[in-house]
């Protein structure tokens, strides 16, 4: 009976994700281009021999990996902070709670043309800064080696707040009770962080990590925006050169692969982490 | 009794009902819509509304104002196109769609409708770019060529070649004359492809040998066009920024005074002919330099109208092609907003040379024409040369390794398509 109540949702799931993954598989094995007339054409596992040896491909997935779990990091410690911050009570609270949700409410897209401009080189505001205190030309948008920090800063901008925002429902979820008692025993705040507040809001900051990843992992938008994969191609994600190669080249069978290639990835990624947590110990807590 | 009369006046009024829809519809005029980038809307209201009050109950003509950038525009010809069922008998198509176009058969020859007699009045430019495996798959509405902009206050006639260029305007930065000399697309994006194409012809090289479908981009011409871009910055002669410019960050620098040389499109001209640009009757045009005894090539970068094959109004699209395109239009569209005419006749018409004084210039530049692979795999391929070019300003690496790498990468891709043995 039980099983029957969840037969809608499972049928929702197998729709809109079952099918256009398993659409997805089979289009990996077919040639499906212009010179194939945009037909698909079986062409057996040459898309996949194809991405095995294309460098640009482990290029970007290794440049999607270091975006993703810098970015994410770096944003969870901030939320972390944040949301700490913003569950004490104090004058003004309120107004500050919902400023600090701001960035998230912007379109990614409105946001990465604004620090576009902000960056550009020569008439950009912080390039005008940098001569005005006598500092040479930044040229943030165009240093390989710079450029995929500059990314990396907008995405934290802009989802700091999400996770924070879940770091927040959190912490209020855990009762003063617990906080009151631990005092009680002798316990520092410091230890208070330690052994009540993180273990107790650990199902929180996985549930934000795990849906950060998965969002980091398929940046496209704020990329394609900002810096369009260059300079160099030092930006570029598989998100994005699964488009090029779809959109822009027509070449569908092998963005199909590329794209289903990622997801892979993402979930040997996940996978990977599940096991370093567990090595180390700290699922425990959601064991009981 | 009741119930007869009330089916009967009931079918009466549904007949009446259909014929009203029936007839409405024969005299409805045929209605046609053409995407296009937003600009070229913009260009166009006037012929637009000129061109249904002459064809009232006819055809109506109604322009899609597409978005600004050629890729957004692409992107959303492209959607629209895939799902079967577009909303456009006819596309503004840029010269580097058509062979990708063609090839996914979405687009209907023209040649029924236009013949050699009307190919012979375009400009040698214009003739350019609209085939694709023996059939017309476009009419041009503008011609476009890259072009070198020079300062005349600042030299007394344009470098020619390469050396002339770097002397002249490295001279000009090292005197504090102005502070960058030569600004240009570097950008990895398609304009860094067009600017490299023009240098490389200069050079005496070629992209692509289509006779026999292959790439000559290690050869010592495209290596050196290649280091010579590439020494432009660390020379100084170009700025760092250069990097990261697009036309418009280009055509800034030129129009603020801040540069001797720009390399653009002809629609910069009037640009800096306005009130606000601090170069205005200091500029002329030339052409890209070329070695000695090499012929300079301008690429061609011209939009055009195609009809769709999925149309289900082709005759009346292609009415509306022939109008927009027609001499008076060219001449209305040059006058009110610069961009440039396709016909030759009317590069010597003196009330257009009133308007703008550089238009033999604009001819000469339109007869050094030269066009980028006519692949449909040219997106690819252009996007390797990007990367690996603009790689080469911004890292440290030589010029024969980006074209080595170039090379290699270009012919990988047309082996993985099929496209060569």
């Amino acid at each position: 009976m039980t099983v029957l109540l969840a037969v809608p949702a499972l049928l929702l799931i197998a729709v809109v994700f079952g099918w256009p993954m398993l659409r997805y598989a089979w289009l990996s094995f077919h040639a499906d281009s212009v010179l194939t007339g945009l037909e698909p054409v079986a062409n057996g596992g040459a898309n996949w021999i194809r991405l095995a040896v294309d460098q640009r491909f482990w290029l970007d997935a290794g440049q999607t990996a270091r975006f993703a779990l810098i970015s994410v990091g770096m944003e969870l410690l901030l939320a972390l902070a944040i949301a700490l911050l913003l569950h004490q009570s104090w004058r003004g609270r309120g107004a500050v709670r919902a400023l600090t949700l701001l960035p998230w409410a912007l379109p990614t897209t409105m946001m990465a043309l604004g620090w576009r401009w902000i960056f550009n080189t020569p008439y950009g505001p912080i390039e005008v800064l940098a001569r005005t205190i006598g500092l040479d030309s930044l040229d943030l948008l165009s240093t390989p080696s710079i450029t995929w920090l500059v990314t990396v800063f907008a995405d934290v901008w802009k989802t700091t707040p999400f996770i924070t925002l879940i770091l927040l429902a959190g912490l209020q979820s855990i009762p003063d009770d617990l906080y009151s008692a631990f005092r009680l025993e002798g316990g520092t705040p410091l230890q208070a962080l330690r052994r009540v507040t993180l273990p107790l809001l650990l199902p929180y900051i996985l549930l934000s990590l795990l849906f950060r990843l998965a969002q980091a992992f398929g940046v496209f938008d704020l990329v394609q925006v900002l810096t369009g994969g260059g300079p160099a191609g030092s930006t570029e994600s598989i998100a994005l050169y699964a488009y090029l190669n779809g959109m822009r080249f027509l070449d569908f069978g092998y963005s199909a692969t590329v794209m289903l290639a990622g997801f892979l990835l993402l979930t040997a990624l996940i996978l990977a982490g599940t096991l370093v947590l567990k090595t180390f110990g700290v699922l425990r807590p959601l064991d009981r | 009794m009741k119930l007869r009369r009330w089916l009967a006046s009931g079918a009466l009024a549904l007949v009446m009902a259909l014929g009203c829809l029936v007839g409405s519809a024969s005299f409805r005029a045929e209605e046609v819509s053409i995407l296009m980038p937003s600009s070229f809307t913009d260009a166009s209201a006037e012929l637009v509304k000129n061109f249904n009050r002459e064809h009232r109950g006819r055809i109506h003509l109604n322009l899609i104002r597409g978005p600004l950038t050629t890729e957004s525009i692409s992107d959303l010809a492209i959607s629209s196109l895939l799902l079967g069922d577009a909303p456009f008998d006819a596309l503004l198509m840029d010269v580097t769609w058509l062979p990708k176009y063609a090839a996914a058969g979405w687009l209907e020859p023209l040649d029924p409708w236009f013949d050699q007699a009307d190919q012979e009045q375009l400009v040698e430019g214009a003739r350019l770019g609209n085939d694709y495996d023996g059939h017309l798959y476009r009419w041009p509405l503008v011609a476009d060529v890259g072009l070198l902009y020079w300062r005349t206050d600042l030299m007394k006639e344009p470098p020619k070649t390469p050396d002339e260029l770097v002397s002249v305007a490295g001279q000009l930065v090292q005197t504090n004359a102005v502070a960058n000399g030569f600004v240009w697309q570097g950008r990895q994006y398609e304009g860094l492809s067009c600017d490299f194409l023009e240098v490389l012809q200069g050079f005496g090289g070629e992209w692509m040998d289509t006779t026999t479908n292959t790439m000559q981009l290690d050869t010592p011409e495209a290596t050196g066009a290649a280091a010579w871009l590439n020494d432009l910055i660390s020379a100084g002669v170009s700025p760092y920024a250069v990097t990261n410019y697009a036309e418009s960050e280009s055509l800034q620098a030129f129009k603020s005074g801040d540069a001797a040389l720009m390399r653009n499109w002809p629609y910069a001209w009037a640009e800096l002919q306005k009130d606000d640009s601090n170069v205005k009757g200091n500029v002329g045009i030339s052409l890209m330099v070329a070695q000695p005894g090499e012929r300079p090539g301008a690429t061609l970068g011209s939009w055009g109208l195609s009809l769709m094959r999925q149309s289900s109004h082709q005759e009346a699209a292609v009415e509306a092609i022939r109008y927009l395109t027609n001499e008076a239009s060219q001449r209305t569209r040059f006058l009110n907003n610069g961009y440039s005419p396709t016909q030759a006749n009317l590069f010597s018409d003196p009330e257009m040379l009133k308007s703008s004084p550089v238009l033999p210039e604009l001819q000469v530049a339109l007869n050094h024409a030269i066009v980028r692979p006519p692949t449909p795999l040219y997106a690819q391929l252009s996007d390797v040369v990007q990367r690996e070019l603009n790689g080469l300003f911004t890292e440290t690496g030589s010029a024969d390794e980006a074209m080595a790498t170039s090379q290699q990468r270009s012919q990988t891709l047309l082996r993985a398509a099929g496209a060569t043995p």
